[in-house]
């Protein structure tokens, strides 16, 4: 007697179909679960058998064989075992014949015969969806965010029990259908909420930050303490233009794989990541030894990671950041195979000059001080901020400046625009376009040309230096409205490129 | 001069390259013995008298003990030969030629000299000091000063430090005059680093004179004690920029002491690399506000042009808009931000005005502040 059940697995944060295969046949009692199980997944054979007996249903006396299939994929996490118990049923004929043909199941299980929820439903159910599988049996308190993926039907379960009467026809299931898309403001994300207008003075870091909000340039603020940059940067999320719809549905998969609350609906907002400095280079970048843990670069896909006293970090978080800055993904290499998780983040970070805490016109440092405290930022990090300011306390004399809804209007405009630009091509932001792209999507007078090229050998700047001027330039120009990129877009863009620290 | 065929020459350079000989325990062999050559044969023959001396020099005697076995073992021979290799001149304190010319207190014994114009001490000399934190517009007035004194041939004296030492240096040497530097090192140690084709400069158009023997490394208390060095070796001290404790005003002291003539450059109470030179000011020295000054010091008659050297207007073909930024960062330092407020313009629009008063030379950012030069 052989069954085979649809499910899933998370591996990264990308879910893979399984197909879970229960043999029986004669012979000394056993079970044996093969195909790369986990311990996890490996103790998934206890929990089912005991809830299995415990709802009072059959479990086979011979021997039992069940494959976790494709044989080469790691199978992690406990969301098997109801499929592993639905195949065992079904294979000792406990269950119609070809109820669960073209079913999803998803399901840890408790000893008592409860169906417990799984980490990612999100992502699992929608694997499960484009293998062609119409419905999918999950717990109860997955429901809800199985259902966003819209295209399956979603069947909710409380017991193993329940779900046998349902598909013996002597119950009705519990579907859940797409709930629309109530204010999902995301899970602690209210804690950075707060208006550019309590910010005094700070003129040009405001300007810099506008600009990191519409063309998704790092900033890199530079200062003593108190003088207002950590205050700043927490403003950034009342300024960031929402989530696209296919932005999205990658931020729910990013937030429904990391686990915790699963989601309610599709994310709106873009996370907002502010890492403690003692965080190490795995919880920053992702990796670790075993299962690839998620990082926050990851957590902050789409939206902006902010990194406070960026010196305090262990170097080596730092140096592993370099990657995900350039590319946008992490890549972790395994002898298995390698995993790339999603990493398109916004970089905002706040550094001391020196370790005296003093203005630097008051610096109190010996020069050997100040260089060793600068050496814990390497050239290349600070390289790849685009924008790089110095912000002193606003004294007596700050004003208030602009409130987050006006700016918001603004950097909504320029993305727009951006938008327009690049609609025909991978990219969406200004920070993104590779160097072979800039010359026609920057379109720059030949007098800007000109005074780039002047400025970049001024500065003596990198190639790497010379495009990002451009770049931002580009959202200088958007943010203002026009159509090319002129002198004035240039210099100012050279002129928030400050050499720091 | 090099001291191959004056023992007495040869015997006092051995004993300044001692290792751990310093100008304090140099001179007391001096007192004990009278002349180098009695002191080093007392050195080398291992007299108790030489551990006395450097008891008396607040060293511990476990110490004096183990210095004075080292210095058993020195070799003369091989100090002279370094010299002669090196061109190294080494003066003694009784000679003519000796750099210092009048009685100071604590006058050094020997002093080693290296370079390509030991003319330089015929001159007039102006030692200009000042902060290793200078300010950009310190470090452009300094510079100024300093070329238009080594135009009207006076030798610029100073220490080869990072800040107001090595603009002073720069100035003189692009002037095409002659400079002095007086270093704590050993002549053939390069400090700071940063220095390095500076010093070489320093070497082909002037001289580095140093008490210290080979191979002295920057050694913090030794720092003190060469400028006093500076102070005698000028006849007029100009401090330009000085924080309120530093070198600076160690090298004003000795100057003051030493019956030497100090200017000091008052500055902005906003700037604290001005609040030395204020300070000195209100002790006693005369305030720099011209370059003329200095001459007159000097008992010079000033060049007829010398006061375009420190011309404060800025030059006509410099923009309405220049203008208002330059008047906007006075001379303190000015944040973007503050200049933002005071012009009342964004920074979009005051980048081109920014620049274009940074590729003329008028203005330069350091440390996210912009600054007059």
């Amino acid at each position: 007697m052989l069954a085979t059940i649809r499910s899933a697995t998370l591996v990264g944060v990308e879910g893979r179909p399984i197909a879970v295969e229960v043999h029986i046949s004669d012979g000394l009692p056993g079970f044996a679960l093969v195909g790369l199980p986990d311990t996890a997944v490996r103790e998934s054979r206890e929990r089912a058998r005991a809830a299995v007996l415990s709802s009072g249903l059959p479990w086979s006396n011979k021997k039992v064989t069940v494959n976790l299939a494709p044989g080469d994929v790691r199978k992690s996490g406990p969301g098997l075992e109801l499929a592993i118990a639905c195949g065992v049923l079904a294979a000792q004929d406990a269950l119609p014949a070809g109820a669960l043909d073209g079913v999803g199941v998803l399901g840890e299980l408790g000893l008592d015969g409860s169906v417990r929820p799984v980490r990612g439903a999100f992502v699992l159910v929608d694997a499960l969806a484009r293998t062609g599988v119409t419905s999918v049996v999950v717990p109860h308190a997955n429901a809800v965010e199985a259902a966003l993926s819209g295209d399956v039907n979603v069947l909710a379960v409380a017991t193993l029990g329940e779900l046998r009467d349902c598909l013996k026809g002597e119950a009705a299931f519990t579907t859940v259908p797409r709930p629309t898309n109530t204010d999902d403001t995301g899970r602690g994300d209210d804690a950075f909420d707060g208006d550019l207008a309590d910010v005094r003075g700070l003129t040009v870091a405001r300007r810099a930050l506008e600009i990191a909000a519409a063309g998704r340039h790092h900033l890199l603020l530079v200062g003593p303490p108190g003088a207002g940059k950590t205050l700043l940067a927490q403003r950034l999320p009342s300024i960031l233009p929402p989530l696209d719809p296919h932005e999205a549905v990658e931020v729910t998969r990013v937030r429904s794989a990391i686990g915790g609350d699963p989601p309610r609906a599709l994310a709106r907002r873009r996370p907002f990541r502010a890492p403690h400095h003692t965080c190490s280079a795995v919880a920053l970048v992702g990796g670790g030894s075993g299962k690839p843990s998620i990082g926050e670069v990851t957590a902050a896909h789409r939206g902006a990671l902010f990194l406070d006293e960026l010196g305090e970090f262990a170097p080596h978080a730092l140096e592993g950041l370099r990657q995900p800055l350039e590319d946008g993904t992490v890549r972790i290499s395994r002898a298995g195979g390698a995993l790339e998780f999603p990493a398109d983040f916004l970089l905002v970070a706040c550094t001391n000059p020196c370790p005296c805490g003093l203005p630097p016109l008051r610096c109190a440092c010996r020069p050997g001080d100040r260089d060793r405290y600068r050496r814990r930022l390497s050239a290349p990090l600070l390289d790849r901020f685009d924008l790089r300011c110095w912000v002193e306390p606003p004294g007596a004399d700050g004003s208030r400046g602009e409130s987050s809804a006006a700016v918001r209007e603004r950097v909504l405009a320029a993305v727009d625009r951006q938008r327009a630009r690049f609609a025909m091509t991978p990219w969406d932001r200004n920070a993104h376009i590779p160097p072979g792209a800039i010359d026609d999507l920057v379109d720059a007078t030949s007098d800007a040309s000109a005074c780039w090229r002047a400025e970049v050998e001024r500065l003596a700047l990198s190639g790497r230096g010379a495009a990002r001027i451009l770049r931002v330039g580009r959202t200088i120009a958007d943010l203002g409205g026009h159509e090319h990129v002129d002198v004035a877009h240039v210099l100012e863009a050279a002129l928030l490129r400050e050499d720091v620290p | 001069m090099t001291g191959g065929n004056d023992p007495e020459r040869r015997a006092a350079a051995a004993l300044a390259c001692m290792p751990g000989i310093t100008p304090a325990r140099l001179a007391a062999l001096f007192d004990q013995w009278g002349t180098a050559r009695a002191a080093l044969a007392a050195v080398r023959a291992g007299d108790g008298a030489v551990i006395a001396c450097l008891e008396g020099r607040r060293t511990p005697l476990p110490e004096a003990q183990r210095i004075a076995a080292r210095w058993r073992t020195i070799d003369p021979d091989a100090v002279v030969a370094r010299c002669r290799a090196r061109g190294t001149r080494v003066w003694l304190d009784r000679d003519e030629c000796f750099p210092i010319q009048d009685e100071v207190p604590d006058r050094p014994r020997v002093l080693f000299g290296e370079g390509e114009r030991f003319d330089a001490f015929d001159a007039p000399r102006v030692a200009i000091v000042g902060t290793r934190a200078a300010t950009p517009s310190g470090l452009a007035d300094t510079e100024r000063l300093a070329g238009a004194l080594a135009a009207a041939g006076i030798t610029v004296v100073s220490g080869l430090a990072i800040g107001i030492d090595g603009a002073a240096h720069r100035g003189a040497i692009t002037a095409g005059g002659a400079t002095v530097a007086v270093v704590a090192t050993g002549c053939d140690v390069v400090y700071p680093r940063r220095h390095a084709v500076l010093t070489e400069q320093v070497l082909g158009h002037g001289v580095i004179v140093t008490e210290s023997g080979f191979g002295v490394g920057p050694e913090p208390g030794r720092f003190p004690v060469r400028n006093r060095i500076i102070a005698a070796l000028a006849d007029v001290v100009v401090i330009t920029e000085a924080t309120e404790r530093g070198g600076a005003r160690i090298t004003a002291e000795h100057a003051l002491e030493y019956g030497r003539t100090v200017l000091a450059m008052p500055g902005s109470r906003r700037n604290p690399a001005a609040a030395g030179c204020n300070a000195l000011v209100a002790d006693g020295a005369h305030p720099l506000l011209a370059p003329s000054d200095v001459f007159l010091a000097l008992g010079l008659d000033a060049p007829t042009d010398v006061e375009s050297v420190w011309d404060s207007a800025p030059p006509a073909h410099v923009s309405a808009a220049g203008r208002a930024v330059l008047a906007a960062i006075a001379d303190a330092g000015a944040t973007l931000d503050e200049l933002c407020a005071r012009t009342d313009r964004s920074p979009a629009t005051l980048s081109a005005t920014l620049r274009d008063l940074e590729a003329a030379g008028l203005a330069r950012r350091e440390r996210g502040r912009w600054w007059p030069v």
